[in-house]
Formats: C-alpha cells, sequence, structure tokens
C-alpha cells in the first residue's frame, strides 16, 4: 500500500522540503502560479497520454501536435477570426491528427509505437511548411488570458485544468470509453473475443489524446503570444514521463489521472525547486531522468510481489 | 539415488507454496508427480530447476547436498525442463535452438554451423524424432517443440528431465510419440520427473508416484502399488464418490445449424446441427479442424462456403462482435490469452460483453449495478473469490474458466462454443465445470464442446462428432468407446505428430 502511495508521498515530501529550503520564494504565490502555468501543457496532454496508454497504446506525436494545434489556431486569430473560433480550431486540428493516429494504428495493425512516430514526422514538417518556419505574431491582446490570466485568484489554466482531469477521471472510471480502454489494454485479443468494437475505441482514444493537446498547444501559444511551428519539442517525453511516474503501465491497463496529475507535478516542481535552489538546468534533466527510473522500479517491484 | 529432496520450502510473500516437498528419484525412473493445481508441483520443479529457491529443506543431487541460486547451475549438473510453455526462440532453426547458449565455437568465436547442424541431425536420427535440423522453431506444432526442448536436454547430456504436463497441449497420436520417447529415456538410465493432469495416461509411462497436497508430499510408492482412486483421494484429500456422468435430457429446438462450411485447407463441408439442451462432443487429433470450426462460427477466420442457421435463422457472422450479437458465444481454449483480462477485476470481465446491461443513457456504468450483478453471478456458478474486485489472474483455473463462462451468461448467450474446456483444471475443479455446462445445457443452451480428452466426451456429451483432416468423418452416440472415436479420428493415419508443419 505505501508503493502505490508512493508518487503522492513524493510530491509531498518534495512540496514540504521546498518550503523549507526556499520558504519565501517557493511559497509565493507568483511563484507557485508560474509552476501551475509550466505543468499545465503538460498535464493536459499527459491525461490524454494516460488514456492512450492504458489503451495499450503510445503516442510520440504530441508534442509535433501541439505545434500544429497552436499554429492553426493562431493563424486564424491573426487572420480575424474570433479568439473562440481560434481556440476552437485549435482543439479541432489536435482532435484530427489523433483521429489520424488512431485510423492508421487500428486500419493498418501497425504498432502506435512506429505510426506516431511517422505522423511526428509528417505532422511537424507539415506545420513548417504551412508556418514556412515562421511563427504567427499577430494575434489580440486578450488571448493572453488563456495562458497568463487569472479566475477568482489562481491561474485560468488551472481550472482548464480541473475540469479537463475531471472530464477524464469521469470517461476513464465511469464509461463504457473508458472501461473498454482498460479491456483493450489488458488484454487486446480477449477484448476482441468479447466482441467489443475495439477499432474504433482505440481510434477514439487517440482523438481524445488529440484534443487535449490541441488544447495544451492553444494554452502554449497564449503563453508565449506566438504560434511557434516548433513548439513542443520533447514535450511528448514528459507526457509519457508524468504517466509513468503515476503508475501508468506501458504494457496498458494501468494508470490513473490522479496518478498522471501527481507525476506531472512531480516533474514541475523538480524542474521549479533545482531554479530556485540555483541547481543548473543541465543536473535537472539528469534529475528528472533518475526520478522516472526510479518511479517506475518501485512500482515493478510493488506489481512483482502481488503477482506470487 | 539421482536427486532426493527433504523438508523443502517455499514462500512467495505471505502465501506458503510449499510446507513440507518430498521426493525421490532414482536413475531409470519414470516419477510421477501429481497434484491439483496450487499444490505446489511446479513450484517444486522450479526449485529443482534453480528457478527459485527454497526457504528451508535439503536437496541432494546423486549423494551430494546441492543448492542452484539459477537455473545455469541446475543445467550445469545435468538437470533439465521441458516447459508447458515452450522457451525457444522460435525464429531460429532447430539445430540453433538445441545448442542455443552452447554453440560449437571455431577460433575468434565464430559459430560452427555446419557442425551443429551435423550434430542435430545425428542426434534426431538416433531417436527417431519427426523433426528436420534446419526447421525453424515456429513453424512446429506444440509436440514439435517439445521434442526440440527434449533434444536439447539429451544434447546437453542431462541426467534428469522435468516435463511439466507434456501432453496438455497434445492430441492423443502425438501423447503416444512423447511416451515411446520417455521410454527410451528411461532406458538410457535417465530420471524423468512427470507432472500430469491426466490421470488416464499415468499407466503408461510411470514407474513412481509422489502425491503433492497443499504444498505436502503426503503420498508416495510404485505405481503398480496404488489404483487410481486412491490417487485421486490422495490428491484432493476427500472422497470424489463415482466418476462424473451427466444425464442426457430431452433436446429442445434446433438453435445450430452449420451447413457445408468450408474453409480450405482446414475445413471441408463441415455440417451438424446441436439443439436447445444438447451437448454435444467433437473429437479428433490436432490440426483436425475443431479449432478452426469453432473460430469461423465465431467470426474470427472467415468461411469460404457454407450457412450458418441461429434458432432457424441463417445469419452471416464476419466478426466476433456480430457472433455475440447473434448470441453465440466461445470460451476459447487459451483461456489466458483470448479470454480473460487478468490484470482486471472478475466484475469487469463478468460485464465486458454487455456492459449495456451495467450502464444507464447507454455509456455511463453503474458500478453499484455492476457489483450486484457480478456477485449473483459469481454465486450462481460458485466462482471461489474474495470479491468481485478480486483480479481475475488471481484466481484458480477452474474459476477463471468460471469467469469466462459468466461473461457470456451476463450476455444471455444461446449457442455456447467450448474450446477444450477444461484444459489445465484440476480434477475436482472438472467436475464443478461440467455441472455449469450442464445446467447451461438444462437452462435451453446449445452446446458444442471440443476436447482432446476422450473420458471426458464419454461423460458429457450427448452425441459424439468426429473430425480428422477438416472433414467430420462420422457421429457416434454418447455412450461409445474411446476405440470407436479414435478409429474414426485416425482411420489410417498414425504418425501426424507434425501434421501442421507439413509444406
Amino acid at each position: 500500500m505505501i508503493q502505490r502511495l508512493l508518487p503522492f508521498l513524493t510530491l509531498i515530501a518534495l512540496f514540504v522540503g521546498l518550503s523549507i529550503a526556499s520558504p519565501d520564494h517557493f511559497l509565493s504565490k507568483t511563484n507557485l502560479s508560474s509552476v501551475v502555468r509550466q505543468t499545465a501543457v503538460i498535464n493536459l496532454m499527459a491525461l490524454g497520454m494516460t488514456l492512450v496508454i492504458i489503451s495499450g497504446g503510445i503516442d510520440l506525436s504530441v508534442g509535433a501536435i501541439l505545434a500544429m494545434g497552436g499554429l492553426m489556431g493562431t493563424m486564424a486569430m491573426a487572420k480575424g477570426q474570433p479568439i473562440l473560433v481560434g481556440v476552437f480550431l485549435g482543439v479541432l486540428t489536435g482532435c484530427l491528427c489523433g483521429f489520424l493516429n488512431g485510423f492508421l494504428t487500428t486500419r493498418l495493425k501497425i504498432n502506435p509505437f512506429i505510426v506516431t512516430l511517422g505522423t511526428l514526422g509528417i505532422l511537424r514538417g507539415t506545420t513548417l511548411i504551412i508556418s514556412n518556419g515562421l511563427p504567427v505574431h499577430e494575434i489580440p491582446a486578450a488571448f493572453s488570458y488563456l495562458g497568463e490570466g487569472n479566475l477568482v485568484g489562481v491561474p485560468f489554466v488551472l481550472w482548464v485544468l480541473v475540469i479537463c482531469a475531471v472530464v477524464v477521471h469521469v470517461i476513464l472510471e465511469h464509461t463504457r470509453l473508458g472501461r473498454y480502454a482498460f479491456s483493450i489494454g489488458s488484454n487486446p485479443d480477449a477484448a476482441y473475443y468479447a466482441g467489443i468494437p475495439v477499432a474504433f475505441h482505440t481510434t477514439a482514444v487517440y482523438a481524445i489524446c488529440g484534443m487535449l493537446t490541441g488544447l495544451g498547444g492553444m494554452i502554449e501559444a497564449s503563453r508565449l503570444m506566438t504560434g511557434q511551428p516548433t513548439a513542443g519539442q520533447g514535450y511528448e517525453l514528459q507526457a509519457i514521463a508524468a504517466v509513468v511516474i503515476g503508475g501508468g503501465s506501458l504494457r496498458g491497463g494501468e494508470g490513473s489521472v490522479i496518478g498522471t496529475l501527481v507525476g506531472a507535478f512531480i516533474m514541475g516542481l523538480l524542474a521549479n525547486g533545482s531554479d530556485l535552489l540555483g541547481i543548473s538546468p543541465y543536473l535537472q534533466q539528469a534529475i528528472i531522468g533518475a526520478t522516472i527510473i526510479l518511479a517506475v522500479s518501485f512500482d515493478e517491484l510493488r506489481k512483482r510481489k502481488m503477482v506470487h | 539415488m539421482l536427486l532426493q529432496l527433504t523438508a523443502i520450502q517455499k514462500r512467495f510473500g505471505g502465501v506458503v507454496a510449499l510446507k513440507n516437498g518430498n521426493l525421490a528419484v532414482a536413475p531409470g525412473e519414470v516419477h510421477l508427480l501429481l497434484g491439483e493445481n496450487g499444490a505446489g508441483k511446479s513450484t517444486l520443479m522450479k526449485i529443482v530447476a534453480g528457478m527459485h529457491q527454497p526457504d528451508g529443506g535439503e536437496m541432494l543431487w546423486k549423494g551430494q547436498k546441492v543448492s542452484f541460486s539459477k537455473p545455469a547451475d541446475a543445467s550445469a549438473v545435468g538437470i533439465a525442463m521441458v516447459h508447458q510453455e515452450s522457451l525457444l526462440a522460435p525464429h531460429l532453426s532447430v539445430a540453433e535452438n538445441i545448442f542455443l547458449g552452447r554453440e560449437e565455437r571455431r577460433a575468434f568465436g565464430w559459430v560452427n554451423r555446419p557442425r551443429m547442424l551435423d550434430q542435430a541431425r545425428r542426434l534426431i536420427e538416433e531417436h527417431r524424432f519427426p523433426l528436420h535440423a534446419d526447421w525453424r522453431v515456429e513453424k512446429l506444432s506444440p509436440a514439435g517443440k517439445q521434442l526440440v526442448e527434449i533434444c536439447r536436454a539429451i544434447a546437453h547430456g542431462s541426467s534428469l528431465l522435468i516435463f511439466d504436463e507434456p501432453t496438455s497441449s497434445l492430441s492423443e497420436s502425438e501423447t503416444q510419440e512423447v511416451f515411446r520417447i520417455v521410454k527410451t529415456l528411461r532406458e538410457r538410465k535417465m530420471g524423468v520427473i512427470y507432472i500430469t493432469h491426466r490421470l488416464e495416461e499415468l499407466r503408461t509411462v510411470g514407474d513412481r508416484v509422489t502425491i503433492l497436497r497443499d504444498g505436502e508430499t503426503v503420498h508416495s510408492c510404485g505405481l503398480n502399488e496404488i489404483t487410481n482412486e486412491r490417487i485421486i483421494q490422495h490428491m484432493v484429500g476427500r472422497e470424489l464418490g463415482s466418476m462424473y456422468q451427466r444425464s442426457a435430457l430431452a433436446p429442445g429446438e434446433e438453435l445450430l445449424r452449420v451447413e457445408g462450411l468450408t474453409r480450405k485447407p482446414l475445413l471441408h463441408n463441415v455440417s451438424f446441427q446441436v439443439r436447445a439442451g444438447e451437448i454435444v462432443g467433437m473429437a479428433g487429433l490436432v490440426g483436425a479442424g475443431r479449432t478452426e470450426t469453432c473460430r469461423a462460427l465465431f467470426g474470427l477466420d472467415q468461411a469460404e462456403a457454407g450457412t450458418v442457421h441461429i434458432a432457424g435463422q441463417a445469419v452471416t457472422v464476419r466478426s466476433p462482435r456480430e457472433a455475440v450479437e447473434q448470441g453465440i458465444a466461445l470460451i476459447p481454449e487459451d483461456r489466458q490469452r483470448t479470454g480473460l483480462a487478468t490484470a482486471l477485476p472478475i466484475g469487469h470481465n463478468l460485464t465486458i460483453a454487455d456492459i449495456g446491461k451495467v450502464s444507464r443513457m447507454g455509456f455511463l456504468l453503474d458500478h453499484a449495478r455492476e457489483r450486484g450483478l457480478a456477485g449473483e453471478y459469481a454465486r450462481k456458478l460458485r466462482i471461489k473469490c474474495e470479491s468481485p474486485r478480486q483480479l481475475a489472474g488471481r484466481l484458480s483455473g477452474g474459476n477463471q474458466q468460471k469467469v469466462v463462462i459468466a461473461k457470456w451468461l451476463v450476455r444471455g448467450a444461446r449457442v455456447f462454443l467450448f474450446d477444450e474446456p477444461t484444459r489445465g483444471i484440476d480434477v475436482g475443479a472438472k467436475v464443478e465445470v461440467y455441472e455449469v455446462m450442464d445446467e447451461l445445457a438444462r437452462s435451453g443452451a446449445a452446446i458444442l464442446m471440443v476436447s482432446s480428452e476422450l473420458p471426458e466426451l464419454l461423460q458429457v456429451a450427448d452425441r459424439i462428432l468426429v473430425m480428422r483432416q477438416g472433414r467430420i468423418t462420422g457421429e457416434l452416440p454418447g455412450r461409445t468407446t474411446q476405440e470407436e472415436i479414435m478409429k474414426l479420428a485416425t482411420l489410417h493415419d498414425g504418425g501426424a505428430l507434425l501434421e501442421e508443419t507439413a509444406e
């Protein structure tokens, strides 16, 4: 039981540790807000990735989807579309990209690792072609509210994140789609033999992941106030890391929203703490990498004990 | 004595797998190791093979005290194990597998391939194995793979060979072939330990028998000193009464009608019907087309020709989904791989084929109703579990099978295709599976039961269809004999060991 709670305890320990080590800076409202804003994008992607990983898949293309969604949304705004339409377009773009991943995975019956490695290149390339490699700057000033604004004293993105987390949690634990995702991830053959429409639900899972990533792309664009065709590089690995630290298994059938959020915030706090304590960003990367391996080894130990 | 185990103990976490494991094997002896699932047979053998380390007790090998910290230690002294699930490299050849890890080397570490091939060929010839040294292992049948493991053990000069349920996936004729090989090993003064679930095959091969129950050796004696009834009593620890015999009932309307089902080269013009309340057995060798018939009926493979009627209605089934919608259920032969999500709770496994039953508005799950339903079916089928939240993979084989069956009861299926329903299940639990099948039939289901265990077909089936090489070669009444069935199943061909590999 203690091992199942380990991610939570780690997060709490980190929080307490940083509060003691750097009481003035760490606990300040500005700093905590910035931690939330910085991790919100990864968090959203990781929520989608949780669904995908539970269903036994993986999506390496989310970084590219993020850039494409952000670019499409900001381009629409630059062409004079209202902000809401722009955001909607960004999310829709993400959804379509995710659909493409799901469609290719289920129709061509190719390992999703390969499919999304391919779409990662295709989407990133397409984004660069569409934008000609140049960022979009002509964005209405009010758009910055999405990423930088506050609502009732807390960052607006926190509200967005909480709502998305609740929705994904409900999908996973209380809907047919979630149940099927667990079944498919746990044993795809048994799911098929039980008459589950495996291809349909797998595609749906990738599409939802794409939607959340598209939303992440709009938040990223709002924070930078540019539509960056090169945005989100390497984010896919952070999203996967968050899921895995939070107890998700790349073998499928395991994972939870709470776990993923905890995983993402552990990485967020590690980065923030290192900044506050003046640890070099080079070392930061190494620390986060080591954390991933540690977290997964503890989880494997726990599972091995359960088996016997 | 070749091997002597005294008071071996082993626990995993809080679970005691072995309390007092005793076993003595002499050279040139075929020693049967019997016991129900969970009795500790596999754990004991894994300790002998160096895969587990004992927590207590003493192990003597040729009179010397030994302890193995890894499988390589055991194989170094001459102990080899033929596993239930093959532990071979499927993409390598037979010869490469035989010498895996002990390749013949030339200078600079180059592998001496011709010499390996040559040695493998001689070995295969000497034992008259129906194998070729350069065949790729993935193309072999389960029986062929076991032969490769046996070759490997012999090539390594092992003096003790452990078989973990060697015949559970083999047909009758393949089983005979394994027995022949076991006898040649005995003649070479090798010790053989043989784990099995199939009582009827004991007498043919065994010299001595050791019976385990709940992690303890309860009895050990010569095989000619004990009756099968006594053996079962020792295994289950109670009287089993007379052997199970189902009493047939008057069948109702025709629920399943198959006409001219063809899928070349596996199925040719397969026709039969099953009526409500009937259990129709299907016998035949491995590769005779029994599993293929089930697969085609369930939409896993597409038939080229033939019609299927369900309750008088012509239906086309192109996927399991469509089969399920027509009320067809498949209880697959490979429970763990295709029947269950072992890492998910029992409750989830029970409702997976009909999630609508526990949903509100078509998509929101009603967890309370799901738990209620799961509890209800767990009681109805006497599934021994702590709660519906327990993981399906932690149940015993018999209870896992009941979960697979219950899943289709929840769905309300009426035509049941059972493919080897009691494979790998304890003697006691087998009877419980028969009882569940009987209750199904009594409640109006039509059941097709594929089985390689002839006694079981004779006990349970009302009629028995026999298949050979993709065709139904005959139909026999339920009270027929094993000889009659075998006649139809084999006709002239006896050595069907590598039927599947013939190209």
